[in-house]
């Protein structure tokens, strides 16, 4: 044995082809996709299926999400286990700056020219209600701004009664709350004993209502959408259903308008209808033959 | 974009009139002659020798070839890393350790640290997406990645005060920094690095990178690799792999003019670039731990 030790700068072990095919694997399946610096917590999640399942191996693991006969239902297993503790208020910053500072401004400047100064926002996929709750906070804020005359309808859908029930008592725990400042939770929340209530201010204007997004005939109604949010709900789709419900997408929106997707969730091989932009640290989608807004030079 | 007559003139008189023209390190010189050969005459033994005299250079090729962004297997020596890496990875570390050193140390404008993980990014982007589109050599487009914002160099070492200012609209407004240094010099880093470029003598494709890596359709030589840089730039800095601020604005790869250009590649007909866009964040965190390794070494 050497006597000298050498000092060495830690070192990321080079990931697990197994664990590497599993993230393909959902990334090909549900869109979502773990970056390399994520896949210790895929590691993580999948630790806790094969801890379930008494798998030993990763190896293991993959063949119950492939071969097994129980691998559609795993791989629904998994994808909770994934999207697990994702729903919390301002959960993804960077998409909603980018709503804040660009897109709306975008959208502001090309209806501007209608008589109607409305704006409809969906939250497809509301589950427990902090998604819609946070776009009202952020229209509030901006309503002697840029939202200024601008009348807001924010809707709110999901399948599941018990999470809308949640939503429209509007009554969260620490967890959900974990990303609001003290001044925030002041402003828009009740204490209600260890937990907090948002108030009637930020609970008005939203509209809850339970919908199928595979209900093709009452999707063909949710019309004039300037921004739909669907964040983490597509996954659970298969492809066949992602289609029509990204086609139902496409035609609910107006023109001009966006679509936000989960962190880390792409709608590559599912739509050529719509097209991938950048915005500061998120992306969005828009529909493919539009023009963009002031044409600007890049 | 075009540079006015009476700021190229100032420039060109700076550059002339100023002793410290930041000079290709000499190590670098004979390597990048070396780098022109075809690849099948190149002998990894005598890049080593090159590399190895330099020893502050030598140490940080190590850093780097002991990083997750370019091996795997940890290696104790240049000649551990040539065979560990192969040669083509090692020129890559080499040339980004070497033009590393450049930039003044002074932080009032721009921090030489962000400014390394924007090339860093933009040289792993190039790489990765050559690779993915086969579009050009990958070591090519690494250097070019590498490269393409030298400009910044010469306006940080031959107008410093007009060149913060320029950085501060820059940052203060969230537009591209091309457009802010346009407004307030007159000219933008793509003129002033080509000057270096040219008198460096690099090869005509990288000078076009160097020239026109914000205007891919004024490039000649090679138009695809100038507008693969173009856009693995943006990426950049749209991402966390920016300028030290973040633009605040709207891209839409799909109507960029780099995008027509490389449109007869098949390969990108139905290119992920969401992928690419989530890939982008696994190279962050080690981009960022790398750089600030390297300028502590």
């Amino acid at each position: 044995m050497h006597r000298r030790c050498k000092r060495r700068r830690p070192q990321r072990a080079p990931p697990e082809p197994d664990l590497v095919r599993i993230r393909d694997l959902v990334y090909q399946v549900a869109g979502i996709f773990h970056p390399d610096n994520k896949l210790r917590l895929l590691q993580d999640r999948c630790g806790r299926r094969m801890r379930e399942l008494k798998v030993q191996s990763l190896r293991e693991y993959l063949e119950c999400l492939t071969i097994r006969p129980i691998r559609q239902s795993e791989l629904i297993a998994l994808l909770n286990e994934i999207t697990i503790g994702e729903t919390c208020f301002f959960r993804n910053q960077p998409q909603l700056d980018a709503l804040r500072r660009i897109v709306l401004p975008n959208i502001l400047q090309i209806k501007s020219k209608l008589p109607l100064r409305r704006l409809r926002i969906w939250s497809a996929g509301c589950s427990t209600g902090e998604e819609p709750y946070t776009l009202r906070m952020l229209q509030i804020e901006e309503a002697g701004g840029t939202l200024k005359d601008w009348v807001v309808e924010i809707l709110a859908t999901d399948l599941n009664e018990r999470s809308l029930a949640h939503a429209k008592a509007a009554v969260y725990g620490n967890y959900s709350t974990r990303n609001l400042t003290t001044a925030w939770r002041q402003k828009y929340f009740i204490p209600q004993g260890d937990q907090f209530q948002v108030n009637p201010l930020a609970r008005s204007n939203i509209s809850f209502s339970r919908l199928n997004l595979s209900d093709d005939t009452r999707m063909t109604f949710m019309k004039g959408m300037d921004v739909i949010f669907c964040c983490n709900v597509l996954i659970y789709f298969d492809l066949a259903s992602k289609r029509r419900v990204i086609q139902h997408f496409f035609n609910n929106l107006l023109p001009h308008g966006y679509l936000f997707l989960g962190h880390s969730e792409s709608l590559y091989g599912v739509s050529e209808d719509f097209r991938l932009v950048h915005l500061p640290g998120a992306t969005a989608y828009v529909k493919g033959e539009r023009a963009l807004p002031g044409g600007k030079s890049i | 974009m075009t540079t006015t007559s009476v700021s190229k003139e100032l420039l060109l008189q700076r550059l002339d009139g100023l002793r410290q023209i930041p000079t290709i390190p000499a190590v670098l010189a004979p390597l990048l002659r070396y780098l022109q050969q075809p690849v099948e005459q190149l002998d990894v033994q005598k890049v080593t020798d090159l590399l190895a005299q330099d020893k502050s250079l030598a140490a940080q090729c190590l850093q780097m070839a002991n990083s997750p962004l370019f091996g795997r297997q940890r290696v104790d020596s240049l000649r551990g890393a040539v065979v560990s890496l192969g040669f083509r990875h090692l020129s890559d570390i080499a040339m980004s350790c070497g033009v590393m050193n450049m930039l003044p140390g002074d932080k009032a404008s721009l921090d030489p640290v962000v400014f390394w993980e924007h090339s860093l990014g933009c040289a792993l982007v190039c790489r990765t997406l050559a690779r993915k589109i086969n579009l050009s050599d990958p070591t090519k487009a690494y250097l070019a990645g590498l490269l393409h914002d030298l400009g910044i160099i010469v306006n940080l070492w031959v107008l410093p005060e007009e060149f913060r200012k320029a950085y501060e609209i820059a940052k203060a407004e969230g537009v591209p920094l091309h457009e802010a240094e346009q407004r307030s010099l007159g000219f933008t880093h793509c003129d002033s690095g080509r000057l270096l470029a040219e008198n460096w003598g690099l090869a005509p494709d990288l000078i076009e990178v160097v020239a026109f890596h914000h205007s891919p359709e004024k490039s000649s030589h090679d138009t695809a690799l100038v507008a693969l840089v173009h856009i693995a730039d943006l990426l950049c800095r749209m991402s966390g792999l920016n300028h030290g601020y973040i633009e605040q604005r709207q891209v839409n790869l799909f109507e960029d003019t780099s995008f027509g250009l490389l449109a007869q590649n098949s390969a990108l007909k139905d290119f992920d670039w969401a992928r690419l866009t989530f890939e982008l964040d696994s190279y962050m965190d080690e981009v960022h731990s790398l750089v600030r390794a390297i300028y502590r070494a």
